[in-house]
């Protein structure tokens, strides 16, 4: 066909000047490799979002005691929330299918067996805890409301401290001594792992929160209370009636600061995004001005090469080229730039994310959207820049050209 | 074939015009072999530029195979000058990263139906000029004289109805520009339409016919007695090298 001849001729000149031909191509290899990269951290950091989300619970209401915003743990020392909170937040919730879990931590506490000692995070719980964060034993039995009711002495560890205390014997019936107080052990729980920031899930104790509160602690106030909901829907909602319901109790009048703070899933989510949503437009408007910078370089050396190139376009009009070859032929010229360029981008934006996901440790996730994104783009770059040299080389004279 | 009725061109630059043709007119017939001759300056290259639907004339008539060439767009332009006509330029102009083969295939990519056998039919232009065995050679390897052997082949590959060519012995040695005149000569036999501009005379006279240009008219319109046989000037002066 005549057209993919003339658009073969434009193809051809692209090995003419290799070294032109590079730099009328870096715009589009930065842009696009850039844009690759973007993407790919941005895919990555939702990921990470999403995975964080899930950690915390989808449906879940953290009420923490202490003031601040954010999701922070507890803070030691605010002594206003309390049992009786719980139990009006379980009322607010109702419903049989609602988790309200109150719960205690303390950290660093030291926690002895037989010649062995360590610092553990001492959890005092409900039965309903394990339902509460989808947490269960790995061997032995949970606290139970019969423990909760009798404050018994009991105890279920965590991977990291049945390890550190009993090493490979199975401890379950053994005795731990937390603080001052013998506790025998139930069960160990399934392990977690360790957190994004290093923290030691695994590292934990859980008692009953009667006797967290009554034998260890002597204390009356509780250091949070987990929601966890039937419905996500409700999240927002019944979040913001547990904080009137803990403003009324605590009499607190906004603005006075709260001392607690309540986080939802979808505050988790909501922050998350729009971190990686800011982070992607930004990095997308710096993609889109390399490609644009790119595209005047391109435009420019174009024209040059027009210019330079008077003859053969003279010449080939001579031959019979018309007008309209003679614009495919430069444009074609121009998105073949574009399009070689976009497949190095591509390929030098996807060896970038791999290695600047290791070296920065930056969640890095590849898919397809970017390589879509990135044909769209370099032919849209291509186009619009390859149109003004295409029409000068199309209206120069043959008689005025073949001087 | 060629029909040419008070061509005039005049080129304006801004409020300065310039009548660079002043009413020319001439008939050239299928077959002729005619030299167009001036000096520089005679308009000579403004009336090959039309001849050759490069340009359109200001005022009258050009009609090239019955087809009247002041109006029509440019794509009928460059249709007629694909198909009709066959260029030989003093530059040669050459496309200089093609090979000889490339640069004579060149001008099929411009037609309506790209030619199945394109490479055949451009092999076979460059044999016809004695370039059988430098098919793959770039401009930068040949020699001068057959750089223009190369693109009078290309000028041939479209079997155009007309030659025109526009100095082109010019920048060629007198054996060169021999060989190239001999090829003219040949072709004009074959019944190619042959139109040579040149300025020196004794180029001129190798045609049948010389049209003189003198200050955008035609002074002169004469049939040559006895034009010169590049052939025969080629045997002697290979003959004179040899007694050297």
């Amino acid at each position: 066909m005549r057209l993919t001849h003339i658009v073969n001729e434009g193809f051809q000149s692209l090995g003419a000047n290799k070294i032109r031909t590079f730099f009328m191509m870096a715009g589009t290899i930065v842009g696009i490799a850039a844009l690759t990269v973007i993407m790919a951290m941005g895919k990555g950091t939702e990921e990470k979002v999403m995975e964080r989300v899930n950690n915390f619970g989808v449906r879940v209401i953290m009420v923490t005691v202490g003031g601040g915003k954010g999701h922070s743990p507890p803070q030691e020392g605010v002594t206003t929330l309390r049992l009786e909170d719980a139990a009006a937040i379980r009322e607010l919730v109702g419903g049989e299918t609602e988790i309200v879990s109150p719960g205690l931590m303390r950290r660093a506490m030291p926690v002895k067996a037989g010649g062995s000692q360590t610092q553990a995070v001492i959890h005092g719980i409900e039965p309903d805890w394990h339902d509460a964060w989808d947490w269960h034993n790995r061997d032995g039995d949970p606290i139970s409301a019969e423990d909760t009711a009798t404050m018994a002495r009991v105890c279920v560890l965590g991977k990291t401290v049945r390890e550190t205390l009993f090493g490979e014997t199975d401890p379950t019936g053994s005795y731990i001594q937390i603080g001052e107080v013998r506790f025998m052990v139930k069960g160990v729980l399934e392990s977690k792992g360790t957190s994004p920031m290093g923290t030691d899930f695994d590292n934990r104790v859980l008692v009953p929160l009667t006797t967290a509160m009554r034998r260890l602690f002597n204390q009356d106030h509780i250091s949070y209370v987990r929601v966890k909901l039937s419905d996500p829907a409700q999240l927002e909602a019944i979040g913001e009636r547990i904080r009137a319901l803990l403003h009324e109790r605590h009499r607190i009048r906004p603005p006075e600061e709260d001392d607690f703070a309540i986080v939802t899933a979808s505050d988790i989510a909501k922050t998350a995004r729009g971190i990686s949503g800011t982070l992607s437009i930004l990095l997308v408007a710096l993609a889109g001005i390399s490609l644009v910078v790119g595209g005047i370089v391109l435009m420019n050396i174009l024209l040059i090469s027009v210019s330079e190139r008077t003859r053969e376009i003279g010449l080939r009009r001579a031959l019979g080229a018309t007008q309209g070859d003679i614009f495919v032929q430069f444009l074609a010229e121009s998105l073949a730039i574009t399009l070689l360029g976009m497949v190095l981008g591509c390929l030098i934006g996807w060896g970038a994310s791999t290695v600047l996901g290791k070296l920065l440790k930056t969640p890095m996730l590849i898919s397809w959207e970017p390589f879509v994104l990135a044909i769209v783009f370099s032919l849209l770059v291509g186009l619009f820049f390859g149109i003004q040299p295409a029409r000068r080389a199309a209206r120069l004279k043959p008689v005025e050209a073949l001087q | 074939m060629i029909e040419v009725i008070d061509l005039e061109k005049t080129f304006s630059n801004g409020a300065v015009a310039t009548r660079v043709l002043k009413g020319v007119s001439f008939g050239i017939a299928e077959g002729e072999y005619v030299s167009i001759m001036g000096a520089s300056g005679t308009g000579k290259s403004t009336l090959m530029n039309i001849l050759g639907c490069l340009d359109r004339p200001t005022e009258g008539i050009y009609r090239l195979n019955g087809i009247e060439v002041k109006d029509l767009e440019d794509k009928d332009l460059s249709r007629l000058r694909n198909r009709q006509i066959g260029f030989v330029f003093q530059q040669f102009h050459l496309l200089g990263r093609s090979s000889a083969l490339k640069n004579v295939m060149l001008p099929l990519i411009y037609a309506d139906d790209y030619p199945e056998d394109a490479e055949q039919r451009a092999t076979q232009m460059l044999q016809s000029v004695g370039l059988a065995d430098r098919i793959h050679f770039r401009p930068h390897e040949l020699s001068g004289g057959q750089q223009q052997r190369v693109a009078i082949a290309r000028a041939l590959v479209t079997h155009p109805s007309i030659i025109l060519a526009d100095e082109p012995t010019g920048n060629l040695d007198r054996k060169s520009g021999l060989e190239v005149l001999a090829i003219f000569k040949e072709l004009n036999r074959q019944g190619h339409t042959i139109i040579m501009v040149t300025h020196d005379e004794a180029t001129a006279e190798h045609a049948d016919r010389i049209i003189q240009l003198k200050d955008g008219s035609i002074s002169a319109d004469r049939k040559v007695a006895e034009p010169r046989n590049a052939a025969n000037e080629l045997e002697a002066l290979k003959s004179g090298e040899g007694d050297q």
